[in-house]
């Protein structure tokens, strides 16, 4: 595998390099299109630079802290790019944080993360007041599409407002060196105790990511990649960094836009898709695939969940000139780990359960899989994935315990290797590794990683209830489309407590409703008998 | 069904579908999808839904994003019919 040289300008390779090689190469192509407005790698170099050296004007790093970390709150606007790259501009990692998340999740998060300085764009200026609720601490507030500040500095009086007439002139930027150890992002993932846990990626991580990526997919300025994950979902590191490693083009569609997929890869004449399984079974559901409709595709790409066959079937024959391709990876290891591409003559037999196989590792990655003692299973066995690597990330962001707990050094073997809770049939011969399910609570709402125990643990919390059962359901071939709680309080006002939950929770883990019980079904360990509730489901 | 009906269906869809009270969705004009009402995670229902009101199928090549954007756009754009019955 290559490794992709450094620009001029940078004496170590870090998530922004590929942007600013980009940028010395095709300075005038397209790098990002959103919502109509186009911006040119070197008018989104300038905006970039001119973000970080405000963010260095304003130091708000601690006493000699190096790589900090900034906070992007937006979704689908020039700015939140351009916050982005702002922050790797500056040296710092960067904290993606959802307007379409609750309040309450998103102070969490911003608390957590110690950013001093958060990146605002226009739609979640007004959500503003009540993430910084509570907080004394005072933050630089950035609005790069803002010119007048005056009424936000009056709405915001303990934090530094700056608006886009007090940004730094581009010029003012000059590049320091950045530690490839440093971390690039810092992403939230749900947390089976209640509390998200945030995910740590270095440097180095996602550049070993992007090297096995570009050479695979042999990206040309040409290209245009489609950008269909929130900035929260790690997925979408992948559509802006590849792209604008190779020069190419990240079409941002709407959220209108998000609603038509078909019509956007049409319209945007994507060339590289990459999507959750569920949108290809949405597509489906609403008849958008059929033959020959997307001929513009050049590779196909799903991560994310499990990848139903018949979905791979139907978008062979309606993006002929595309290859398929199945990737897997938890955020903990980068991303994606492990990828299989789809052969329409041999790849049924392939698979499993009807689900599309996850293949080979990457690159730099290696595959165990282990019984319960952390044993390797002999090949075309079943157990549990641990992969090591290139791509294997530092480990939770202040949280030694869940890290020693999920990184850790099997028996036999010397290094460290992460536990992906998965379970898996590893390979044998010329048959790939399957998926199977999880070892745990752990489901996939749309690509999103659920625990179902933090829903239970903010069920418990909302219903004042000792016992929540949360389900995904009703179940698909890649996971759930959604999910019911059961609670054993007859009094209980249910419509109240879903709404309670859609409040407090993300909208793709909310419940959809809430049930009464009289007595939780037991299996023979004395635990709640899921098997049992979703008998109950099923039989409605 | 005429407009009044089709209106009250599509709001109270909405409204039950984001958990969210009566007063979330004030008026007609007000936006679904910026507004954070409805998502893309919604779509399939939510057409189903509009394929049920409407009697018969979408056809989803020939409708443009913007139909989305509130119930008036939805309403032009997947009942023209109903348009000849003056809404409350």
């Amino acid at each position: 595998m290559s490794t992709i040289p450094v620009p001029a300008t940078e004496s170590t390779r870090s998530l922004r390099s590929g942007f600013l090689r980009s940028t010395e190469a095709h300075p005038d192509r397209i790098a990002i299109e959103v919502a109509g407005t186009q911006l040119t790698y070197r008018e989104l170099h300038a905006e970039a630079a001119s973000l970080a050296a405000t963010l260095v004007a304003h130091d708000v790093r601690p006493d000699g802290a190096a790589g900090g970390l900034t906070a992007v709150f937006g979704q689908r606007s020039v700015a939140t790019f351009i916050g982005i790259l702002g922050a790797l501009f500056r040296g710092d990692g960067y904290v993606p944080l959802n307007p379409t998340f609750p309040n309450d999740r998103t102070q969490s998060m911003l608390v957590r993360s110690g950013c001093r300085a958060i990146v605002v764009d226009e739609g979640a200026t007004k959500l503003l007041g009540e993430v910084l609720d509570g907080i004394d601490d005072s933050l630089v507030l950035i609005f790069p599409e803002s010119e007048d500040v005056s009424e936000l500095a009056d709405a915001f009086p303990s934090h530094r407002v700056l608006g886009r007439q007090d940004l730094a002139p581009a010029s003012d930027w000059k590049p320091e060196p950045v530690d490839p150890n440093a971390l690039a992002y810092l992403l939230f993932t749900s947390g089976s105790t209640g509390i998200p846990k945030g995910v740590m990626v270095a440097h180095r991580n996602v550049n070993a990511f992007l090297d096995s990526m570009a050479e695979r997919y042999a990206v040309t300025p040409e290209d245009r990649f489609s950008q269909t994950f929130e900035l929260t979902f790690d997925l979408s590191v992948f559509d802006l960094f590849l792209a604008w490693e190779c020069g190419a083009r990240v079409c941002i569609p709407t959220q209108a836009q998000k609603m038509l997929p078909a019509k956007y890869i049409q319209d945007s004449e994507i060339t590289i898709w990459f999507s959750v399984p569920s949108t290809g079974v949405l597509m489906s559901k609403l008849r958008m695939l059929k033959p020959d409709h997307y001929p513009s595709l050049r590779w196909s790409l799903f991560c994310g969940e499990a990848l139903p066959a018949e979905i791979v079937e139907a978008w062979v024959d309606a993006a002929p000139n595309s290859t398929i391709e199945n990737l897997y990876g938890p955020t903990e290891l980068t991303i994606a780990c492990t990828l299989y591409r789809w052969d329409p003559a041999t790849s049924r037999e392939d698979c499993e359960m009807g689900l599309v196989p996850i293949g080979e590792p990457y690159p730099g990655m290696e595959v165990l899989v282990v019984d319960e003692a952390l044993e390797p299973v002999p090949a075309g066995e079943t157990g549990e994935l641990l992969m090591t690597g290139s791509q294997l990330t530092p480990g939770y962001w202040n949280d030694a315990e869940k890290t020693n707990a999920a990184f850790l050094v099997p028996p036999g073997q010397d290094r460290l290797f992460y536990r992906t809770g998965d379970r898996v049939r590893s390979a044998l011969g010329d048959r790939p590794m399957v998926y199977l399910g999880r070892m745990d609570n752990q489901i996939k709402i749309q690509g999103y990683r659920v625990e179902l125990g933090e829903i239970e643990a903010a069920m418990r919390e909302e219903a004042g209830v000792e016992v929540a059962i949360a389900l995904g359901w009703p179940e698909t071939a890649a996971g759930a489309d959604s999910v019911v709680v059961f609670i054993s309080d007859a009094k209980a006002d249910l419509a109240a407590l879903t709404a309670r939950g859609k409040a407090r929770l993300p909208a793709y883990m909310a419940p959809r409703e809430v049930r009464h019980i009289d007595t939780f079904p037991l299996n023979s360990n004395g635990k709640v008998d899921r098997g049992a509730l979703k008998a109950l489901l099923s039989a409605d | 069904m005429d407009e009044k009906a089709i209106r009250e269906g599509l709001r109270g869809w909405i409204i039950d579908r984001a958990g969210a009270t009566p007063d979330a969705l004030p008026s007609d004009q007000q936006a679904i999808l910026d507004d954070g009402l409805l998502s893309s995670l919604d779509i399939v229902e939510f057409i189903l839904f509009i394929e049920d009101l409407r009697e018969e199928e979408v056809d989803i090549e020939a409708i443009e994003p913007e139909v989305f954007n509130n119930i008036d756009s939805l309403v032009e754009a997947f009942f023209p019919d109903a348009k000849s019955v003056s809404p409350a």
